[in-house]
């Protein structure tokens, strides 16, 4: 603490030299801005115009013969809206709230157009230089529009796809509390492999939105990684803050119940070193880890599920897919594994009431509802490149955390001599492929 | 907190941040119609499609004028301009046309809508001007590149090698004079010949030279149509067709003919990029004089096809009045330009065709051009000559 004073006095002393020191840098940006702004065309004179750049970020059609085009300008410098054509062909329009587009600014094209459900189209902006940008729709459908009717098709889509599978995953529970340690093992990692493929599926698929939807302006792929990272500490941040505060408040008789079977439990699986540095903290943690992991995995699946909400419900917007029972059938299949992923590293600990358990499926499933009528009533494809990120990012917390609970429980043996672990880790992405082919 | 509050917490902020982002990003494109209070039609010009009213711009080249200071030409005075040069005769006694012809390269004028393009041009339109001159007599054009590239003048037609155009390239700054005999008699196009070629024609260094026949061709209301387009993007492809320099101008601006008058059309196809263009006239047919080098028609037809620099004379009369469309009938460039109406008027200035029997259509179209304009609603600008 002495040592720290001094240091303080003595960054006081000479206090106006290093404020000094730090304001010369931003004087001198500051300089330099106010310089290239007003000079411009003294300093860098350029006759070249900067190429225009146009988003079409959607399209959506209407019952009532119109093709609705969202554009925003990505390009350096305002430009103008000049035309508009169907399948390259010329169409009066509207274009609101003005043709005047500045950097980033929306607006929306109106084609008064008759046009043919299921058949592809391509719709063109030509600005005012000539350029023309285009983006096609590979089978028209009538947008849904946000009726009462139209919400409830898209809340069963999601109970469906969502919550329905979670549900039944969780039905393992007693299933799984009936394992040996090697098969538990097998399961835990099985869920580990199964979240792995979710999470880089989630960031194949927003890349894919990004690639497709988005302005290179936006970067977004670099957003996609960033995002999950962020989510990703945020998350390991969260979960040991939530351990922590778990096991400060645990109740006196789960704690008993746990001391008993941990003092007679003669296993050598936990590693004595951790014994030593943690003792109670880390029995308490032990004890409470299994919930909360299973807790973040249920916020972590629901962030993904709120994702593929978003996927669903936008294909169904863009007419990307025609809705059909066989890929509801595969997103239920698919999911289900999400229900096991989340009993599993429960299985070792005292029992879960029912009702903590349909929170948890209403965590991770619910906002599938959500997500779909988000994607299918006001698609934003920056919205859903950012959700699924976060879905990425909460998923590998969550492989994080069983890896690690894996880890403690399976003490010196480590991970990756077990080849239950190995076998199980291969085989959950195995699953999720082979479902995965369904959609 | 427990995990049922930590949940409902969860999906709150889940919730919230959705709504902020989804709200941020539509904000504008939801919100912002509310508070204007102008309201433009548009739409409705095709049969079974919505008439509507926006509160935002109207993007439309079917019917918006461009304002004629940034015009690349005016295509009804194009339309019916011919230059018959500065006359003088020779000490041999040939009648000598002088023309002056200035090339540039450097302005940038609306060629559709709101659609701005650097041109190239002679004399700043796009087409051309249309010279005009009788077989036999001299032509003299002056030359003058007020551009930044070299330029020329290939004249299509009989004349000796110097006079092509294709080997002697004029600097910027720089002029020289064409001089030859008008020979043969027909509709030629000429152009810039400088390379790359098709980038001087495509940016609009053409135009159209008619000589006439040493006897005259019987009297008619006649007119210039140019085919060409406008590559705006420089992908190759042409973005815009048109004839006579502007996409779908004479849908807003019908061409007004007589009833019953002949008609002659000196059609040429200057289109880049595309090998054919066509013209497909409505209700009617005519007589196609190939090149316009013949005084006996070739076909008797209501389409011709043309390659990339032919051209012809075509000539006909509208048996009743009313509205009737001439588009390419390659319908791609229909729809991006290539568009136009004829209003067929009943005539003051007759000329009575013998082959037609005026009273027994006289029941049907008996209607003034005053009524038909009420019922159209269109009031055309351009007059007939």
């Amino acid at each position: 603490m002495e040592i720290e004073e001094g240091n303080t006095s003595n960054t006081r002393k000479i206090s106006k030299r290093t404020i000094l020191f730090g304001v010369i840098p931003f004087i001198v940006i500051g300089a330099m801005i106010v310089l290239l702004l007003n000079s411009s065309g003294i300093l860098f004179q350029s006759s070249i115009k900067p190429l225009p750049e146009i988003s079409i970020e959607k399209v959506e059609f209407l019952e009532n013969n119109m093709i609705v085009a969202f554009v925003r300008n990505t390009g350096p410098s305002e430009i103008t809206i000049a035309q508009a054509d169907v399948n390259d062909r010329i169409y009066p329009a509207a274009v609101e709230p003005g043709r005047t587009l500045t950097r980033l600014a929306d607006a929306k094209v109106i084609i008064p157009f008759v046009w043919n459900t299921g058949e592809p189209y391509g719709i063109g902006i030509t600005t005012d230089d000539g350029t023309r940008f285009d983006k096609s729709v590979n089978s028209a459908a009538a947008a849904p529009r946000p009726t009462v009717g139209q919400a409830s098709t898209f809340a069963l889509i999601g109970t469906y796809v969502g919550i329905i599978p979670v549900m039944m995953g969780l039905v393992w529970y007693p299933f799984i509390r009936r394992l040996s340690p090697n098969k538990y093992n097998f399961f835990l990692s099985l869920t580990a492999g199964l979240l792995v493929f979710l999470g880089i599926d989630a960031l194949l698929e927003s890349n894919e939105i990004a690639v497709d939807n988005l302005a290179p302006a936006f970067n977004a792929q670099i957003l996609i990684i960033m995002v999950a990272i962020i989510t990703l500490i945020s998350l390991l941040y969260v979960s040991q803050r939530l351990i922590q505060r778990a096991s400060k408040r645990s109740k006196p008789d789960v704690e008993i119940e746990y001391k008993k079977g941990y003092s007679s439990n003669s296993e050598p699986d936990l590693g004595t070193r951790d014994m030593k540095s943690t003792s109670t903290s880390f029995q308490q943690q032990l004890l409470i880890r299994p919930i909360a992991i299973s807790m973040m995995i249920s916020i972590g699946i629901g962030l993904h599920n709120f994702g593929e909400g978003l996927a669903i419900g936008a294909a169904v917007l863009l007419g990307e897919v025609a809705l059909s029972s066989f890929l509801i059938l595969g997103f239920t299949l698919h999911n289900t594994t999400e229900g096991l992923a989340i009993v599993a590293p429960m299985a070792k600990s005292r029992r879960i009431p029912v009702a903590k358990l349909i929170i948890m499926g209403l965590i991770a499933g619910g906002p599938t509802i959500l997500g779909a009528w988000i994607g299918g009533f006001l698609y934003s494809p920056i919205a859903t490149v950012i959700f699924l990120s976060i879905g990425a990012g909460a998923i590998f917390q969550v492989v994080y955390s069983i890896g690690s609970w894996m880890y403690h429980t399976n003490g010196s043996r480590g991970l990756l001599n077990n080849h239950w672990i190995i076998i199980g880790f291969a085989f959950g992405m195995f699953i999720m492929y082979l479902t995965g082919l369904l959609v | 907190m427990s995990y049922p509050q930590i949940a409902v917490v969860f999906g709150i902020a889940i919730s919230l941040i959705v709504l902020a982002i989804s709200t941020a990003v539509y904000s504008k494109s939801s919100f912002s119609d509310q508070n204007s209070s102008k309201l433009n039609t548009f739409g409705g010009h095709t049969p079974g499609y919505p008439t509507l009213q926006t509160t935002g711009d109207v993007l439309d080249p079917t019917s918006l004028v461009i304002n004629p200071k940034n015009a690349v030409v005016d295509p009804m005075k194009y339309l019916r301009e011919f230059n018959y040069g500065k006359l003088s005769t020779s000490s041999n006694g040939t009648l000598i046309r002088d023309f002056t012809m200035i090339a540039s390269d450097q302005l940038t004028k609306e060629v559709s809508p709101g659609v701005f393009y650097n041109v190239w041009t002679f004399n700043g339109t796009i087409p051309g001007p249309t010279l005009r001159a009788t077989e036999g007599d001299t032509i003299r054009i002056t030359l003058i590149n007020n551009g930044s590239k070299f330029h020329s003048i290939h004249f299509h037609g009989i004349h000796p090698s110097e006079m092509d155009g294709v080997f002697e390239g004029i600097a910027p700054g720089g002029k020289f004079i064409y001089q030859f005999t008008a020979e043969p008699f027909g509709v030629f196009p000429y152009h810039c010949h400088m390379q790359p070629l098709e980038e001087h024609i495509t940016h609009g260094l053409y135009g159209a030279l008619i000589i006439d026949p040493k006897k005259p061709r019987a009297s008619a209301d006649e007119m210039v149509m140019l085919m060409n387009g406008y590559d705006t993007d420089f992908d190759t492809e042409n973005n815009f067709y048109t004839v006579n320099g502007i996409p779908y101008y004479y849908m807003h601006h019908p061409i007004q003919i007589d009833k019953n008058r002949l008609i002659r059309i000196y059609l040429l196809n200057m289109l880049e990029f595309d090998p054919l263009n066509n013209f497909h006239l409505h209700a009617n047919m005519f007589d196609f004089y190939k090149t316009g080098t013949k005084l006996i028609p070739d076909e008797y037809t209501d389409i011709v096809t043309m390659n990339q620099g032919e051209r012809g004379t075509l000539e006909f009369s509208y048996k009743y009045p009313g509205k009737y469309m001439f588009h390419a009938h390659k319908t791609e460039f229909a729809e991006k330009g290539w568009t136009g109406l004829f209003l067929v008027k009943e005539g003051t200035n007759q000329s009575i065709n013998e082959n037609l029997n005026v009273t027994s259509i006289s029941n049907i179209t008996n209607y003034s051009t005053t009524d038909f304009n009420k019922t159209t609603g269109l009031v055309p600008t351009g007059g007939v000559n």
